[in-house]
């Protein structure tokens, strides 16, 4: 059994810790190109958004490179992303390939379903039941501290003395991680790369933007697809914080120990402009838009991909955000047809607005932010693995 | 107090409960007139461009009662059946109309969750009578009305399955596209000028449908779509039809799996003729109708039952 995975920001690095736990012969899947990219656009339905054609794609190839066995989430609703297996399952099978494809439902759809998936590839004999929930347990909190050093990565970017350290420590502070397993590794490679971070020089008079990057997790977390906006932003003096983390959505309880703000706290954030769960990441891009604006960021970057039910109402709503809230929102629709240069010239347009609403607030902001550069941004407190 | 109800989406399916609670409240509810080229054409410009056709519709529907009423209607109707759920427009859409444009009346929105067996969403209607003025009484009698309407609303679709005759065209879409005579650039009366039967999701057996829809190895957890999926599947199954239209609209997120699904499980059993025809604001009757003549004309060439379909080769393709 040779399995495959989709890919998606450090999903590779989760999966191979996932993995090395379960004695799995795990085959990373090729990192995204044009050529992945056209050949889900040929296979996929027409209308279908933009992470199901990617994942074909990503299938198509890990099936070529040699995989037989396909891992993919799985769901209940009201999103696509539930009849995303099937609907792949069907198209590739119709292409001629032999595989076996495993879905993974989450809890809440069924628990049977969701114990059965898993138990399809981690069989009773090589994790009994407590080895199995002690194993999820500890890469759970290991994917907290990989969500984690993004976080960092991305608050202290736009703030470095040196170009390229904070890159350096967020390099290494993954392969510290990596090489953690049991809880106490894991607590300890926490706190090695929380030094890391808190080792890189910063610029304390660089007057920086503060944007919080919002929705749909798939081109949120996935550099090809948002034209790494993380790095880009960061060259620009920009401190970015995102909304959506793998760690965020895998937790049980809607925790959120990345982001910082649970479930409910983003509902009712969200509540005055959308007071319903329209399924993926909508309510929580409209929550975090607002828990954003309240906390007086420059601007809001809105990703959605071409079509995605959920994100196409939070944009409509988004719209009442930024009038009411006063913050200035952009969204970005991503599809395989998006190019570079067209992004990045309204991504400049935006940063542009926002540095001209900063010096038509000059006296009260300017005060604020001097006084308080790091804003709640500071590595201490946060979460702590479980 | 005048209440408006804009005559698009699901008020295709549930409007005449949602007329029949208002009216036993006394107030008087003001329906949209059906959808013009104005409609459309206001929709497009207040609502968001990336949204699907009939919700485009809908926003026209808002904009030209905007003026007239007091405060508009718009039900979230969050599952239309036990164990599904809607597609996340319906969830979002009192939100999406309430910031559609500055200066639109207040928007009531009692939620609709057809599959709760609890029915703790009639509270909802419950507080909406109340809170349009009228009494304990009053409110809860206009709540008991539209359980009644909805109970009969059951019993009456869904029974119906008739035979078309030598050609008939089963019609798989959403009601709001296929009863919408501007929408669907009257798809139904053009087959039937063509001498074709048409055969709408509305009549076919729901048991039947429910039954086909389960056998599917992946549950298909929208509403409307798991109805559609089982219909379709029931006129191919049984060879009730001669060929099946699938008509869906541009961006419309579960059609464009449902008719992927559909399209690979017709090819595999090898039954009838499947079309696929996407809907938007800028189709054309022309379009529409060399397509609908070219389809007709195939199925007549050969009977229906008598034909078999090569199932696309495995392996072709890339």
């Amino acid at each position: 059994m040779r399995v495959s995975t989709p890919r998606m920001g450090n999903l590779p690095l989760i999966v191979e810790d996932l993995a090395c736990r379960f004695g799995i012969d795990y085959i990373e899947p090729p990192v995204f190109s044009e050529e992945t990219v056209r050949i889900g656009a040929s296979l996929a339905p027409e209308f279908a958004c933009l992470p199901l054609k990617a994942v074909v794609g990503t299938f198509v190839q890990a099936l070529e490179a040699g995989a037989d066995t396909l891992l993919m989430g799985g769901g209940s609703g009201p999103c696509r992303f539930g009849y995303y297996a099937e609907i792949q399952r069907r198209i590739l099978e119709k292409e001629g390939y032999r595989f076996k494809l495993i879905i993974l439902d989450p809890p809440s759809t069924s628990l049977k379903a969701a114990y059965s998936g898993l138990r399809s590839i981690v069989p009773p004999d090589v994790a009994r039941f407590g080895t199995l929930v002690r194993e999820l347990r500890r890469a759970l909190a290991k994917v907290v501290v990989f969500d984690e050093i993004e976080k960092w990565g991305l608050a202290l970017k736009g703030r470095e003395a040196e170009p390229g350290s904070v890159e350096r420590a967020a390099e290494e502070a993954c392969s510290v991680t990596a090489a953690a397993f049991t809880g106490k590794e894991i607590r300890r490679a926490r706190r090695e790369v929380q030094q890391l971070f808190e080792n890189v020089g910063l610029d304390d008079d660089r007057q920086c933007l503060r944007i919080g990057v919002v929705g749909e997790i798939f081109v949120v977390l996935e550099p090809y697809f948002n034209f790494d906006i993380g790095n880009w932003l960061g060259k620009r003096g920009v401190v970015v914080e995102r909304s959506v983390h793998i760690a965020d959505t895998a937790y049980p309880g809607g925790r959120n120990p990345v982001f910082g703000y649970d479930e409910r706290q983003v509902a009712r954030a969200a509540a005055p402009y959308l007071t319903h769960e329209v399924g993926g990441d909508g309510l929580l891009s409209v929550g975090a838009t607002a828990i954003f604006a309240r906390r007086g960021f420059d601007a809001v970057i809105h990703f959605l991909p071409f079509t995605c039910m959920p994100e196409v109402i939070a944009k409509s709503v988004l719209a009442r955000v930024s009038e009411e809230m006063g913050i200035p929102v952009l969204s970005l629709t991503i599809d395989e047809q998006t190019g570079r240069a067209g992004v990045e010239t309204r991504l400049e347009a935006l940063l542009d607005l926002a540095r001209s609403k900063r010096r038509r607030e000059t006296i009260p902001l300017e005060g604020r932010f001097s006084t308080s550069p790091t804003g709640d941004l500071s590595l201490r407190g946060g979460s702590q693995p479980p | 107090m005048r209440v408006g109800v804009p005559r698009a989406l699901l008020f295709h399916h549930y409007g005449d409960c949602w007329i029949s609670f208002l009216e036993a409240l006394g107030v008087e509810a003001v329906l949209s007139e059906p959808t013009s080229g104005d409609t459309v054409n206001a929709g497009v410009l207040h609502a968001d461009n990336e949204t699907c056709l009939p919700v485009k519709v809908f926003s026209g529907h808002l904009m030209e009662l905007k003026d007239e009423v007091d405060v508009i209607l718009v039900p979230r109707v969050i599952s239309q059946g036990y164990g599904t759920c809607s597609c996340p427009k319906f969830l979002g859409l009192p939100d999406m109309a309430r910031s559609l444009a500055p200066g639109l009346p207040p928007v009531l929105s009692p939620a609709m969750d057809l599959g709760d067996r609890r029915f703790l969403w009639v509270r909802d209607w419950y507080k909406v009578g109340r809170t349009l003025g009228r009494g304990r009484f009053t409110s809860a009698a206009a709540v008991r009305s539209l359980l009644d309407s909805l109970r009969r609303h059951d019993a009456e679709s869904g029974c119906e399955s008739r035979d078309g005759g030598a050609l008939s065209v089963g019609v798989a879409g959403h009601f709001y596209n296929v009863n919408d005579p501007h929408v669907s650039l009257r798809l139904v009366e053009r087959l039937e000028g063509m001498g074709a039967s048409a055969l709408t999701i509305e009549q076919s057996s729901e048991r039947e449908a429910r039954r086909h829809a389960a056998a599917l190895p992946r549950k298909v957890y929208w509403g409307f779509e798991q109805r559609l999926a089982g219909a379709v599947l029931h006129w191919s199954r049984t060879a009730s039809v001669s060929g099946i239209i699938f008509l869906t609209s541009f961006a419309c997120g579960p059609g464009s799996f449902i008719g992927a699904l559909l399209e690979d499980e017709l090819a595999r059993e090898g039954s009838v003729p499947f079309m696929t025809i996407t809907l938007d604001e800028h189709s054309a009757e022309a379009g529409l109708v060399t397509r609908l003549e070219a389809f007709t004309d195939m199925l007549r060439r050969v009977p229906r039952g008598s034909r078999t379909f090569a199932v696309p080769e495995r392996g072709a393709g890339l």
